[in-house]
This record gives C-alpha cells, sequence and structure tokens, in this order.
C-alpha cells in the first residue's frame, strides 16, 4: 500500500470502534500451515489477545492469495483487511488500542530492533530450514503447502514457492549457509533474547508489548512443531528463561484453547509445550 | 606429570607469542591482507560493508594491509571485504569482525597465561580454563559471536545484535535505492565513479551489475510479491530508512559513542553504513537531507573519521595500542591489568562452576600440589 492510502486507512480505522467479528485468515492448520507462517500467525493471535480484542480464526486453504500483500495472516476487520504484524499494529493503534505506549524514545528504539532481530534471523532461518533444506522441502513443506490442491497444480505451486524464497535466499546471502550455521544463528538469536530478558517477566518489565508477542508466536511454534529432527528445538529449548517466558505467556493468555487443542492435537503440532 | 605438562605449554607459548609478536611488529610474516574498494569523498572507501572492517581494524588496533581493488580485475570476481590471512579467507564483514577479535582475544589470552605463569597470581584451574579457551580460539570453534566485544555486558551484547539487524532490514534497502537504483544519482555519481575505477573491459559491466544486484535485493525482500514494482515500494523503503535514522539518534542520544566513550563493533556498522550517505555529494539525495538534520549522527561520524582516519591521530594512538612494537611490556601490561580484573570475575565464576562439578574435583588436588612447584622453578625462566 502506498503511503497516502495507508494514512487514509488509518483515518478510517479510527472512526469505528473494534467490531465482535474481526477475523484472522491463516492456511489450514491440520493439513497445509507451515512453521513460518505458523508462527506469524500465532504472534498476531498473541498480540489481539494481550490488546484485549476479541477475533475469529478462520482457515481457508487460499489464505495466502487472498493476503493484500501475499503474506499470512491478515485480518478482516469491519471493511479493512489489513496483513502482516507490523501493520496490524499500526492499525489497531489507530483504534486506540496500543501496549507500547508507556516506553520512551530510547525503549521504543530498542523494541523495534530487537522485533527485527527476530524477524531478520528467525523468521529468515525458519523459511531456510522450511525450504532451502532439500530433506524437510520434500518430506514436509512441498506436501503439506500443497495439500489442498489436485494434480498437477499441487507440484506447480510448491515449486514455485520453493523458487521464490531460494531467490530471496540467495538476495540476503543465505543460500552460502550451511544447516549447522543457520543453527548457530537461531542458537545466537535466542541467547540475544535470552540476555535481553533476563529474568524479568516480559522485555519492558511488567506490561507485554509487540515484542513479547512476535518472540512467543515465535519459539512456541519452534518448540512444539515436529520437524525432521528436533534440533532447532533444543537450541531453544537450552535458554530456560525464554522457556518460562513461553509458559508463562500461554497460560496467561491461552488457557481455554489449551484445554481444547489437547483434545485434538495433530500429527504435525505437538499441542502444548513439554 | 602436571608440571612438566605445564612447563612445556608455557615455553611453547612463550615462543609462539614472541613469534607472533615479531611478525606483527616487523611485519615480516604475512600481515593480514584486506580487500576492499578504494576512498573518494573525504572516505577511506566508498563501500560501506569495507569501511565496516576499516573502522573497527582501527578501533581495535589491528593491523591491517589495505589492499585495494580499484583498476583491477577484482572488481567483478572478488566479493569484497575480504581478509586473507595465512592461506584462509575470509568474507561479510561480520565474519571478519568476529575473526579480528578472535586473534585479539587469542592474543590476550596467552599473554595472561604467561603473566599468570610467572607471576602466579592465578589458581590452576584459572590457569586451565585460560588453556582450554586458547585451544578452542585456534581449533577456530567459537563461532560468530557479537557479544564477545569484552567490553560489553551481555545486555549490551544484545543489543548490539539487534541493531545491527535494524540496520540491516530498514536502512540497508534505503541505501542500495539512493545509491544504484534511483536514476539521478546512479548516471551522475555513482555508475561515473565506478566506471571509472574499474579496468578496461570490466568499466561496462560492473556497475549494471551491481545495479541490478541492489534491484533485485530491494524487490525481493520489500516488495509484495504480485506486483514487483519499484515505485509503489519506494516510499515505504525511505520512510522506513527514516525511522531507523531517527531511532538511531534517539538512542546515540549526547554520547560519543553507543556504548560509552569507547568505540564497538555496533559503532562501526553504523558508520559504514551512514559514512557514504554524509560524504558523497549526491544530486538527489532526500535521505542525506534528513540525515543532516540529525546533528548527534552527523557529529559521530566526523568524530570517527577525525579521530580514527587521519595520519597525525594514527600516530598519536599507536603508541597506547595492544600491538605497540615499542614499549610492549609497559603498555601491555596496563591494559592486561584491568581487563585481567574483569576477567579473573568471569574465571573466578568459571571457577566456582568447576569446582562445584562433580568430576572436576579430583583433578583439582594434584594439580594444586603441581603448581606450588611450579613457581619457584618458573620464575627461574
Amino acid at each position: 500500500m502506498s503511503l497516502a492510502a495507508e494514512a487514509f486507512v488509518s483515518q478510517i480505522a479510527a472512526a469505528e470502534p473494534w467490531p465482535e467479528n474481526a477475523t484472522l485468515y491463516q492456511p489450514l492448520k491440520e493439513d497445509q500451515i507451515l512453521l513460518s507462517d505458523s508462527a506469524s500467525s500465532l504472534a498476531v493471535q498473541t498480540f489481539l489477545r494481550m490488546c484485549g480484542l476479541p477475533v475469529l480464526v478462520s482457515c481457508r486453504a487460499n489464505a495466502e492469495y487472498m493476503s493484500p500483500s501475499g503474506k499470512v495472516p491478515f485480518i478482516q476487520v469491519g471493511n479493512q483487511v489489513v496483513s502482516e504484524l507490523g501493520p496490524i499494529v499500526q492499525f489497531t493503534k489507530a483504534k486506540g488500542h496500543s501496549l507500547s505506549d508507556g516506553l520512551d524514545d530510547v525503549q521504543r528504539a530498542e523494541m523495534k530492533a530487537y522485533m527485527e532481530l527476530v524477524n531478520n534471523m528467525l523468521l529468515t532461518a525458519e523459511l531456510y530450514i522450511q525450504w532451502c533444506d532439500d530433506y524437510t522441502a520434500t518430506e514436509i513443506s512441498r506436501p503439506r503447502y500443497s495439500s489442498p490442491y489436485s494434480w498437477p497444480l499441487n507440484h506447480i505451486l510448491a515449486y514455485q514457492k520453493q523458487w521464490e524464497v531460494r531467490r530471496k535466499m540467495n538476495v540476503i546471502g543465505w543460500s552460502g549457509k550451511s544447516l549447522e550455521q543457520v543453527y548457530e544463528d537461531v542458537s545466537q538469536c535466542c541467547q540475544a533474547l535470552s540476555q535481553r530478558l533476563g529474568t524479568q517477566p516480559y522485555f519492558f518489565n511488567k506490561q507485554p508489548t509487540e515484542l513479547d508477542a512476535l518472540v512467543f508466536g515465535h519459539l512456541f511454534t519452534i518448540l512444539t512443531t515436529q520437524l525432521t529432527n528436533d534440533e532447532l528445538a533444543e537450541k531453544v529449548k537450552s535458554y530456560t528463561n525464554l522457556l518460562s517466558f513461553c509458559h508463562r505467556i500461554e497460560h496467561t493468555y491461552f488457557k481455554e484453547q489449551d484445554r481444547e487443542s489437547q483434545s485434538g492435537s495433530s500429527r504435525h503440532s505437538k499441542g502444548s509445550l513439554p | 606429570m602436571y608440571f612438566n605438562k605445564n612447563l612445556l605449554w608455557v615455553k611453547v607459548l612463550s615462543w609462539r607469542c614472541a613469534l607472533g609478536c615479531c611478525c606483527m611488529h616487523t611485519n615480516m610474516a604475512e600481515p593480514m591482507e584486506l580487500l576492499c574498494w578504494g576512498g573518494d569523498w573525504d572516505l577511506p572507501s566508498v563501500h560501506s560493508d569495507s569501511l565496516i572492517v576499516l573502522a573497527y581494524a582501527k578501533f581495535s588496533g589491528a593491523k591491517l594491509a589495505v589492499k585495494s581493488i580499484d583498476w583491477t580485475w577484482r572488481t567483478i570476481t572478488a566479493s569484497v571485504p575480504q581478509l586473507h590471512y595465512e592461506g584462509s579467507t575470509v568474507t561479510e564483514p561480520a565474519q571478519i569482525l568476529n575473526f579480528l577479535r578472535k586473534q585479539a582475544e587469542m592474543k590476550l589470552y596467552i599473554q595472561l597465561y604467561l603473566l599468570s605463569a610467572t607471576k602466579s597470581k592465578m589458581t590452576p584451574t584459572c590457569q586451565k580454563k585460560i588453556k582450554t579457551r586458547i585451544t578452542e580460539l585456534e581449533k577456530g570453534s567459537p563461532p560468530c559471536r557479537f557479544n564477545a566485544d569484552y567490553e560489553l555486558t551481555a545486555k549490551q551484547g544484545a543489543d548490539t545484535m539487534a541493531y545491527i539487524a535494524l540496520l540491516e532490514e530498514k536502512l540497508r534497502p534505503a541505501l542500495l535505492h539512493t545509491f544504484w537504483v534511483d536514476a539521478e544519482n546512479y548516471v551522475n555519481l555513482t555508475r561515473p565513479w565506478f566506471t571509472s575505477h574499474s579496468p578496461f573491459p570490466l568499466n561496462f559491466f560492473v556497475p549494471g551489475r551491481q545495479a541490478s544486484l541492489a534491484l533485485s535485493r530491494i524487490l525481493l525482500t520489500k516488495a509484495e510479491s504480485p506486483l514487483l514494482n519499484i515505485t509503489e515500494v519506494e516510499g515505504k523503503i525511505y520512510s522506513e530508512a527514516k525511522e531507523c535514522l531517527n531511532l538511531l539518534s534517539h538512542r546515540l542520544g549526547n554520547f560519543h559513542f553507543f556504548f560509552g566513550d569507547t568505540p564497538t563493533s555496533l559503532d562501526a556498522f553504523v558508520f559504514g553504513h551512514i559514512a557514504p550517505l554524509i560524504k558523497a555529494p549526491l544530486p538527489s539525495g532526500q535521505l542525506q537531507k534528513h540525515l543532516n538534520q540529525l546533528d548527534n549522527l552527523c557529529q559521530f561520524c566526523n568524530t570517527i573519521l577525525k579521530n580514527y582516519f587521519t595520519d597525525a591521530s594514527a600516530e598519536k594512538r599507536m603508541d597506547c595500542s595492544l600491538t605497540a612494537p615499542h614499549d610492549p611490556v609497559d603498555a601491555n601490561l596496563q591494559k592486561l591489568t584491568q581487563l585481567v580484573n574483569k576477567e579473573s570475575n568471569l574465571i573466578e565464576k568459571m571457577d566456582d562452576n568447576l569446582r562445584s562439578s562433580p568430576q572436576h574435583r579430583h583433578e583439582t588436588k594434584p594439580s594444586a600440589r603441581a603448581s606450588e612447584r611450579n613457581s619457584p622453578l618458573l620464575s627461574k625462566h
């Protein structure tokens, strides 16, 4: 969206309160959704719960194509459709709900920097593991991504997506990395997050912010998703304060969903934290 | 058995250290060689990544033989910056910084060990820890860590990583656009400069190749995939870059450097990114205008240029750097005593952990006895 259109949308957004039937769209949870999309979707859901805004989660096979920016998740609120955590945070701010109002300029700079760190390292590592590691791509990513479609569309779409992601990795310089280096990068990122969190309950002391939502989304998904091997989850588990951080947010914001999901957990997702 | 081993180890180390010092001082053996783009507009290099490495080398006092790739075939074959040392090659600024830090750390640990062996101020378990650390560094096992700047706390190290990610995500696309995609700047400044600094047939290819790489990077990372149109992305990347610059300015505040009074790797990264933007004579530079309004960032850049990149100040600083050729003992000792205090806290902590772990309990007893015999023997050497 261009800047003028964004400003216009936020003006309209400010006019109406948050409706009851706001919906979040993501790919099919059981069969289609992949690690990176699941992480982003959980981050948005956590953020909205932290703001106390109700949202219904709707799973659609073509969620990616419905989204205005091509990325999931996206929310539909009234007449507007907004995708990705950054724009959603701005949108909710225009509606008058914000988690980071209490931060001063330096803290806000830090928060944005850490959010970029998570996006730069964790999200890129997730994409790399899913699409650039041949074994994972063949066993998990391609079959899952193309599961709603019939032959030959499923092959075409899966390979197209893989090609797109590999091009992106090439351009940012990650295509030369080995899997071990990527795991090491994830470990470093977790170490930085762990050091920043320290013994505090949230990253900016008492109040949760969008950074907490984002970190929770990614870490929880990594810990509860079964990939070809458990190395990624092991890297995260070695930082105990991050584990307790995830437990805490899960118990505070996801108590009811936890009880429901335990009865119907899929092969892919392990449901709740170990 | 233990004291024999220790003795031999000390001899080997002191020989190696002396040789290393010799190499550093006389530059007779291979010094570290850095390949980078040449300089212009008051800067040692016009290329962001090369500037990062050059700045960090100056901050840490590492001696680099800088070789510019201008007018050579390397303009199209090499990925710049590139560090050559003893047959191995390191690329990417982050990896190079890590390598320089590792070299400095190794030297420091060797000197610490020697000092501790001769002056016997440290417990044997501390010495053992230092020894393991040296072997680890030699094997090259510790991976790239930004929080290994030993003057920084753990939280500051984490902040370094976060701010570097911010720079890469928000500022770099706009910088690439300003220099390589914006038509006016590209045609009037960037392309002529790179064309004039490349050898004959390559001057037709080098700028075009860099420009297409820059464009594809911006489109693939920032543009929404069904559209892939550069004009729609421009507004977004410039507004993000301006926000990033504001954030950096807020974080820097009134200080000279980002973490107190001494420059660190974050300062090198920020300098590498903003210096070309400040100094280049861009015909159409909305980002440059925005940056010029942020006084503290301009001041930061000029301070670094003045203190680290002019010849007069470089000589003044050499006297107190770790690799000073004359007065090695006194200057080293001063810096080392400061660091030993910091390190010994770390080592004491590690020591406690080590003492509390069951498998090391019976190992400490014989070496404790051995070290008492160690010191009188070593002091003779």
